[in-house]
């Protein structure tokens, strides 16, 4: 056993300070390939589309195994373990209440669809937290589970930033009630299902306090973002070890920021060579041709539908810089109890490279492409992930736990769009 | 060792769920009715008995790839923990060798015949399912759907559409009262036999409406709604009332068959089977394929709706010609409008130095004009753009409301 005081390992500055003689680093591996995950996939896809769907909770149970068993962690597989038929019974509730929520909206039932939507906002986090129990539960290394320990209580706490969220929204409604008595009456005639009134001016008043909603949002999205990422990790258990935790606050609102400068750049990039290119192609036109009228009507639309398309792409490198600073930051700060750390060296400029390689290419193959996709940008974020262990693998010892989750978190999860892989 | 082991034993580690320590085991497989168990020989403690794990007691992994299997396997052995082997071509011949029954899955992931079957079993399947399996749940789901339900949402479809594009008809209190008594005389006439849901006996009525161009349209629950732009149409063309009538009796169709209803069953499937089938492809395909077919449903309604018209006008001795030309002429119209406008656009586009260019007649079409519609009407019937449009040919459907038979409809 290590004879390295706790505080001296806990302050895990530069690595050379944090490696005395028995930490061994073990680089993360993941040995699949983009052509055999292809096969996997479009497996999948036949077979849902012969279930007619119902194929989907086996379908995520065989890729959450293909990329759980070729991710090696100090040399052994992760295990997906979920019991099928806990996935298929969530997959079912989950088009339930689907099928009920489409029957309602269908059918202009407004009072059923308020009541559902606002039972999915109040039970969220509720969903949030089955979802990480379910997948923490299903995950096995060396024969050990993960366990996700939070109590709902932890989970509604963490959530405050989602409540607050409505608070400023209310604040934001009625302020703006207050600022313009006007638009007060609009909406009163609005209810009253009265003739079309009139906009209300539009006051610097209202516009300060729509953005300071908008910016309060943001933050309390970010707070959101840090509060359940932290719980997540700090209530995480691989046998009797617990997750260790990091970054504050401030982190997260600077990897925000970067973000946004990003965003900027690019935004400002393309429209510079849009507006190149359309002022190029007027002159072009406008030198050979002399009925101007028409293609100068063309090139406005050609280059305002560009533009629209390029936005869209312009916050693609965006959403990848977010995702691999978010990446470096968790995986440079987090670590399993007094037993292990974790580094990382993603490089955040070829993850974007290749993010909008893949983008490209899924474009152009009509989505066939997506599975290279996945598994370029899972191999980058996993290789680039190394496991520092002190005492050896052999260590961890803990209850044993039964597994016994309910596979409705991680259908409604998955339905949200959180990913079980990546 | 008591046991009869059908292949060599293999190398492996146990983690037996208590703790991160490997423990060296022999694996062996043994041939069972069931599949393969295993057999565990640990070699920590010597003399040990092995342990025995029946086929369904083991998470048995899945072979992704025939001819470069993985560098490990990892066995789950559920609340025994885990079982990791190096040897995977030994594990996977041994497991051969007892006799393992692989899925339809891991026989599609490892044999491309088997991929190649299921894929055109795929393709084939799609297109019955989305061809008869659907409009046939429709029919059977629309069953249960109470009448009083389609009122309440017939309500509000024309309560949106009164507040927004639809105005109150100008047509003369004479005229709507004649108009409603052809339509009463048509209700009445209806035979029992026509209809397709026996018990379902909604209250016809007829309304005008202004706006909307030339139209008429039937909302679920039995209201009708005519525009005075297609009465206008029909004078103006000096047909008779029967082209009207053969219109209402094609929206009556509508109502019978329970169209609108059956529509929001039939497009409940397709989002909902087609968006988890090919959602994992991309968006673009699997809403592509979610509207496409949805047209061709709602193409297959507008035929059946044509069908009853056919029908009933035969029964109650009424032309369906009438109809046709309304038909013809009305989307006439339409396409000159809208060359028209075009004209118009360019003309003012190429330039103020020919003042005021007189409007073009639109019975006077010049030649060049004649020609580009041609090919307009050409590039419309062609089977790729008529793939893009809710309703059937215009032109076809018209010569067979004309001749009053058409080859889609069945024999009565």
């Amino acid at each position: 056993m290590s004879q390295v005081p706790s505080d001296q390992a806990g302050a895990a500055g530069p690595v050379s300070t944090f490696m005395p003689q028995n930490i061994d680093a073990h680089p993360m591996e993941f040995t699949g390939s983009g052509g055999e995950y292809f096969r996997v996939w479009i497996v999948n896809v036949l077979l849902s589309i012969i279930t007619l769907g119902i194929y989907t909770p086996w379908a995520r149970r065989r890729t959450a195994q293909y990329f759980y068993s070729h991710t090696l962690v100090a040399g052994s597989p992760l295990e997906f373990t979920a019991q099928q038929r806990k996935m298929v019974m969530g997959f079912v509730l989950l088009m339930l209440i689907t099928l009920a929520y489409n029957i309602a909206a269908n059918t202009g039932q407004d009072a059923a669809v308020g009541v559902l939507l606002l039972t999915g906002a109040v039970l969220s986090p509720l969903i949030w937290g089955s979802a990480m129990r379910f997948r923490l539960g299903a995950t096995r290394w060396r024969g050990l589970r993960l366990q996700f320990t939070a109590n709902w209580k932890e989970v509604y706490i963490a959530s405050w930033p989602l409540f607050a969220l409505a608070l400023v929204w209310f604040g934001v409604f009625f302020g703006m009630q207050l600022l313009s008595p006007e638009l007060a009456e609009v909406l009163q005639e609005v209810e009253e299902e009265a003739a079309r009134p009139k906009m209300p001016s539009f006051t610097p008043a209202m516009g300060a306090l729509l953005l300071l909603g908008m910016v309060l949002t943001v933050l309390c999205f970010i707070r959101l973002e840090y509060n359940y990422k932290s719980l997540l990790v700090l209530k995480a258990q691989v046998g009797a070890e617990k997750g260790r935790w990091k970054p504050v606050y401030m982190d997260f609102v600077k990897v925000w920021l970067a973000t946004v400068a990003v965003f900027i750049l690019c935004v400002v990039g393309f429209s510079a060579l849009i507006g190149i290119l359309a002022g190029s192609s007027i002159a072009l036109v406008a030198s050979q041709s002399s009925r101007l009228g028409l293609w100068m009507f063309v090139i406005i639309i050609v280059s305002i539908i560009a533009g629209i398309f390029m936005l869209i792409l312009a916050s693609a490198p965006a959403r990848a810089y977010r995702e691999a600073r978010m990446f470096q930051l968790m995986w440079n700060n987090i670590g399993v109890s007094q037993v292990a750390r974790f580094k990382c060296h993603l490089k955040s400029g070829s993850y974007v490279g290749l993010r909008i390689k893949n983008m490209l290419l899924t474009l152009l193959t009509l989505g066939l492409y997506r599975p290279f996709a996945r598994v370029s940008e899972y191999r980058m974020k996993c290789e680039s992930v190394t496991l520092h262990v002190k005492g050896g693998v052999e260590q961890v010892a803990g209850a044993m736990v039964r597994q016994q989750q309910n596979g409705l978190g991680d259908a409604l999860a998955d339905a949200a769009g959180l990913d079980l892989i990546g | 060792m008591p046991a009869p082991v059908n292949a060599d034993l293999i190398q492996g580690r146990w983690f037996d769920g208590q703790s991160s320590r490997a423990r060296p085991v022999m694996v062996g497989l043994r041939a069972t009715p069931q599949g393969p168990s295993l057999v565990l020989h640990p070699l920590s403690q010597p003399g040990a008995e092995p342990v025995v794990f029946a086929w369904k007691d083991v998470g048995w992994p899945e072979a992704w790839n025939e001819h470069k299997p993985q560098p490990r396997v990892v066995v789950d052995l559920r609340d025994h923990g885990s079982l990791e082997i190096d040897a995977v071509s030994d594990w996977r011949a041994a497991l051969a060798a007892a006799g393992e029954r692989p899925g339809l899955a891991q026989r599609m992931q490892t044999r491309w015949p088997v991929l190649l079957g299921v894929t055109a079993v795929a393709v084939i399947g799609l297109a019955l399912f989305y061809r008869y399996g659907t409009p046939w749940a429709a029919t059977q789901l629309t069953r249960f759907v109470p009448l009083g339900w389609e009122t309440s949402v017939a309500e509000n479809v024309l309560r949106q559409m009164d507040d927004g594009t639809l105005k109150p008809s100008k047509l003369s209190k004479e005229r709507q009262a004649q108009l409603k008594a052809r339509f009463d005389v048509l209700v009445q006439q209806t035979p029992t036999t026509f209809h397709r849901y026996p018990n379902y006996r909604p209250p016809l009525s007829l309304e005008f409406r202004s706006g909307m161009g030339a139209n008429a349209f039937a909302l679920p629950g039995g209201k009708i709604v005519m525009t005075d732009g297609i009465v206008k149409a029909a004078a103006d063309k000096g047909l008779p009332d029967d082209a009207l009538v053969g219109v209402l009796a094609h929206e009556i169709g509508h109502v019978v068959y329970r169209h609108t209803t059956r529509m929001v069953v039939e497009q409940g499937v397709l989002n909902m089977g087609l968006g988890l089938a090919l959602g994992d492809v991309s968006a673009v395909v699997s809403t592509g394929a979610s509207v496409l077919t949805g047209l061709a449903y709602s193409r297959s309604h507008e035929r059946e709706a044509d069908c009853y018209a056919i029908a009933l006008m035969r029964h109650t001795a009424l032309p369906t010609a009438p109809m046709g030309k309304l038909l013809l002429a009305i989307a006439h119209d339409e396409e000159e409008e809208e060359e028209n406008k075009k004209k118009e656009e360019e003309e003012a586009k190429a330039g103020q130095n020919q003042a005021a260019a007189p409007t073009a007649e639109p019975g006077a079409s010049s030649p060049e004009r004649a020609r580009q519609r041609k090919k307009a009407e050409e590039m419309a019937s062609h089977p790729v753009w008529s793939l893009l449009s809710s309703h059937p040919d215009t032109v076809a459907r018209a010569s067979e409301l004309e001749k009053g038979h058409a080859p889609h409809c069945a024999k009565n």
